[in-house]
């Protein structure tokens, strides 16, 4: 695969340092400014070259509106299981067993596979302590890693970014929907979003002197920015940024990640092996730029729809199929093109659901639940212990691997990136890696 | 304190700034007679402006899809039924997108746009979707709920929206029992529509819930309906008050914590003003919104004039949503989107889809509307909007179907593949030989809004035109730019290098703001 030379291109230059010491500006603008320019200009010939080839890739994959981990991993030789689900549980007999006390639900028969082939681990009880049962809540626990009780702005993937891929522009993190997640909120604000339906780039204006307005407005080229203009870039505020500044940084974003993913996209072409269903899409969509070189750590995609409070059986089943098809034609397609050492795929959730059904043949919000960690390189098995189904807090289940672990070991032993300066703290690591 | 704005104060810019927020934009004839107006007067008109009565669509009864539906539940195998739920789907749809056009039309044409903006924002903070919430009647049914009572009391509000079909289902209510209540609905009443995360107990969910049992809905017309025997009529401890409470009950306890005040101001601050509302300022509105009862018009009136709502702290200090940023384009430029699934594209691309709010806590707004990808997008449409949008641009096919001789299995895969996320990603497909469909929008009317004088008198042109997009006087700084790339054109000015110029203050930053 013939690759691009990856230089520090002087926009990516002026995104990383001119803009991104322009958050931090206080008093001495100029002097900043010129500093840090004369910085990463001597920076600029030195910076290791990450092409995407050659360092650890995370993928991950939000499972939104809380997986019923119960029916995904089932303890099917437990009676309380049944006892708990009378009318929804997975019958003994159609559950693909794993070690005599839990097993797959049938949708999940593509994991088996994976299992079998050393490419899956299984966290059982994945959770935190004194769990918030609020979707939005929840949600934003796991993407900043924070206590239940602290508010955290920044996303650990964001504090990531911050800490580790200093200099690496805004590729760093890809995600596929129409947000950014707010596990990729930085200081610096990073990653590219590739929105449903999008088009790539920015059009060209017709005359120099318009594309010329265009650029400094949008913040765009810097060398023509007037003291005026700087003047207006104020200090931080609570929010971090002005709207203004906040459209601007995105627009040079947008310009800088686009270019780049319009060449990759021209060039690799999508493999026939994915299901068509749009976490297959997106998983096949991140082949194609991991395998174009995009320099990119990061790329983050979700599937909706597991808030199952009613009715659960055909869509909870319906989900977990399109999530283990697309994963598994994600590991085939890069082990075909070799590379599937190097990607690892982790999936999550914000909360599992209660272990008792509803009257409407639903779940409610519950807390632990199962992660799928899956890739070439990772140690495949079943970690952490199935939660019990009789010592319960307030009808769900306790957690016994804190999340914050999962991180702090995809962190340290994956992605060689210093987990305690990310997540604030020491968490025990885990042997998945 | 909030101090009333000094009438001295009051101009153009400040008329503009209203019309913006507490709207959505307008012609500068229209700036103009809210400027002559006054402050008050103004506000008055748009807090009791009384809308024209507007047609209802023509599908939007009770009925209109009962034949398929009951073609799902007759339906003998599951491959009858698969069918059937796919007509139904179909159909359903087709309306959906028509109720995206309707309610369009509806803040384009209102004469109450205040009344429009305000259903726009309790559409977001009870955010329902018609992804669950099926049929598309019951959506119809639901904006017509939340703008009968949009500028009125926001206790009546809630507990309308408590009993509202397309509520009930979209959080399970109508299937809850009263054996084992659901209590999706009990945590998100609180969490999200009155107190907030963290300003009640997970005991307080459960009992709620066992409150809003018997909610049920009437299959013949599709409304409310109390099922007395589904009640659960045992004591309930909510909120440290015991009693047999009901739904409304509920609720009333509910209105009665400061924090609810506290809640729904915060919200409105950050919708309508700015982000970051100082807890003092919160708590003083907060404390006049309960003194009036929760009636949402005299807190409107105090925020829309006060000097705070007209400081430089606010003004530009809003990211226009999707749905603004379309209507406000039409209101003040006389920009033309188009209809039907091209609306409904364009929203989606934009990444706000009227009926279609991402979850139940609605689009998060500021800052999150704007990505790589969204904002791409915007650049894109924005001179589209002008130049005449293609059918591609607005994710429809850019070529008829191919005819029967010429099939090959090419056209309709990639149909297929374009409707899913990535591939319309691709870049450089060629294009197959055939005519284009025509665009869908007329390119601006630029003789409507620039005469013959204006054309050879740069300044004067820019400084209507930004007076025009920007809705305010222009900013020296800014209109400068323009200004310098125009005296590089060949003058009197053509239709096409005034598009170009208008493109170019619509890609900038600062038209995204308001």
């Amino acid at each position: 695969m013939s690759q691009e030379p990856d230089v520090v291109t002087r926009r990516d230059f002026l995104r990383t340092s001119v803009l991104g010491a322009a958050l931090s500006w206080t008093v001495p603008v100029f002097i900043e400014r010129t500093f840090s320019a004369l910085d990463a200009e001597a920076a600029e010939s030195s910076l290791p070259a990450a092409t995407g080839k050659d360092h650890p890739i995370l993928v991950v994959l939000q499972l939104a509106g809380g997986n019923d981990g119960l029916n995904a991993v089932v303890p099917y030789v437990d009676d309380a299981y049944y006892r708990a689900r009378p009318t929804i549980g997975i019958a003994k007999d159609k559950v693909i067993n794993l070690n005599g006390h839990i097993g797959f639900n049938p949708a999940l028969a593509p994991f088996k596979t994976l299992y079998d082939e050393g490419h899956l681990a299984l966290l059982q009880g994945v959770g935190y302590p004194n769990p918030n049962r609020s979707h939005f809540r929840s949600t934003e626990i796991w993407q900043t890693a924070s206590d239940t009780n602290k508010i955290v702005r920044t996303g650990w993937l964001g504090r990531y970014f911050d800490n580790c891929c200093s200099g690496e522009g805004a590729t760093v993190g890809v995600a596929l929907g129409s947000q950014l997640p707010q596990a990729f909120t930085s200081d610096n604000p990073t990653g590219i979003t590739l929105s449903p339906g999008s088009r790539l780039g920015f059009a060209k204006e017709t005359d120099a002197s318009e594309q010329a307005v265009f650029n400094q407005l949008n913040g765009i080229d810097h060398d023509t920015v007037s003291g005026a203009s700087i003047g207006e870039l104020s200090g931080p505020n609570s929010s971090g940024m002005t709207a203004i500044e906040y459209l601007q940084r995105t627009a040079l974003d947008a310009q800088i990640g686009t270019d780049k993913i319009a060449e990759i996209l021209r060039r690799v072409k999508p493999e026939a092996i994915y299901p068509k269903t749009q976490l297959a899409n997106s998983l096949s969509l991140i082949s194609r730029l991991i395998t174009g070189g995009l320099p990119t750590r990061v790329y983050y995609a979700s599937q909706g729809g597991y808030d199952t409070h009613n009715a659960q059986e055909n869509s909870h089943n319906r989900l977990l199929g399109e999530l283990a098809n697309a994963v598994s034609a994600f590991c085939q397609d890069l082990k075909s093109k070799g590379i599937v050492d190097q990607v690892m795929i982790i999936t999550f959730s914000e909360f599992g659901r209660r272990v008792a059904e509803n009257a409407s043949k639903g779940t409610d919000h519950g807390t632990a639940a199962p992660m799928f960690i899956s890739g070439g390189a990772i140690k495949p098995g079943i970690y952490g212990r199935p939660p019990s189904l009789e010592q319960l807090d307030a009808g769900d289940l306790i957690y016994n691997v804190d999340f914050r672990s999962v991180y702090g070991t995809i962190l340290n032993r994956w992605l060689k990136a210093p987990a305690p300066k990310v997540l604030g703290r020491d968490f025990s690591p885990l042997a998945f890696v | 304190m909030l101090t009333p704005l000094p009438s001295s104060k009051w101009d153009y810019d400040s008329a503009g700034h209203l019309l913006v927020r507490a709207g959505f934009g307008g012609s500068i004839a229209e700036v103009q007679d809210l400027t002559d107006r006054g402050m008050q007067q103004s506000l008055e008109k748009l807090l009791n402006s009384a809308p024209a009565t507007s047609t209802p669509p023509t599908w939007a009864y009770a009925n209109s899809l009962k034949d398929l539906f009951d073609q799902i539940r007759s339906s003998t195998t599951p491959e009858e039924e698969v069918k059937a739920r796919q007509a139904f789907n179909q159909a359903n749809r087709a309306q959906m997108v028509n109720l995206i056009q309707w309610w369009t039309q509806q803040m384009t044409d209102t004469n109450a746009p205040l009344l429009e903006k305000m259903t726009l924002f309790w559409h977001g903070h009870f955010a329902t979707s018609a992804t669950k919430a099926k049929p598309a009647y019951k959506m119809w049914l639901q904006n017509q709920t939340l703008r009968a009572h949009a500028l009125g009391n926001f206790g009546t509000l809630t507990k309308a929206v408590s009993r509202d079909p397309a509520m009930l289902v979209w959080l399970d209510l109508a299937s809850s029992q009263k054996e084992r209540p659901n209590e999706n609905f009990a945590r998100e009443l609180m969490e999200l529509f009155t107190l907030g995360e963290g300003n009640y107990t997970e005991n307080d969910v459960k009992e709620a819930a066992k409150a809003f049992t018997g909610y049920r809905i009437n299959p013949i017309d599709q409304q409310f309906r109390f099922a007395a025997n589904q009640f659960d009529p045992s004591i309930k401890v909510f909120m440290k008050k015991a009693g047999p409470w009901n739904g409304d009950q509920i609720i009333d306890i509910i209105l009665e914590q400061p924090q609810c005040a506290r809640f729904v101001v915060t919200k409105i601050w950050r919708s309508f003003v700015y982000e970051d509302p100082d807890p003092s300022l919160v708590d003083e509105l907060a404390a006049r919104f309960r003194q009036t009862h929760y009636e949402i018009k005299p807190l409107l009136r105090t925020i829309f004039s006060s000097e705070e709502f007209y400081s430089d702290r606010a003004k530009g200090a809003i990211i226009k949503s999707p749905v603004q940023y379309l209507v406000q384009a039409r209101r003040s430029l006389g920009i033309y989107a188009p209809e039907g699934r091209a609306l409904a594209n364009i929203y989606r691309q934009l990444g706000q889809v009227p009926f279609y709010p991402p979850n139940v806590k609605g689009w998060d707004g500021g800052k999150s509307w704007i990505n790589t990808g969204t904002l791409t997008y915007r650049y894109q449409i924005a001179r589209a909007l002008i130049s005449g949008i293609r059918p591609e641009q607005a994710g429809l096919p850019k070529f008829p179907p191919k005819t029967a001789a010429s099939t090959s299995p090419e056209p309709v895969e990639r149909n297929a593949v374009a409707a899913a996320m990535p591939s319309n990603l691709d870049v450089g497909t060629p294009e197959p030989a055939a005519t284009p469909f025509p665009p869908l929008t007329p390119p601006w009317p630029v003789e409507k809004y620039v005469n013959t004088e204006d054309r050879s008198d740069v300044e004067r042109l820019l400084e209507k035109l930004y007076t025009q997009i920007f809705q305010s006087r222009p900013q020296p700084d800014l209109l400068k730019n323009f200004i310098e790339v125009a005296s590089n054109k060949t003058l009197p000015l053509d239709d096409g290098s005034i598009r170009d110029l208008v493109m170019l203050m619509m890609t900038t930053p600062n038209y995204q703001v308001s």
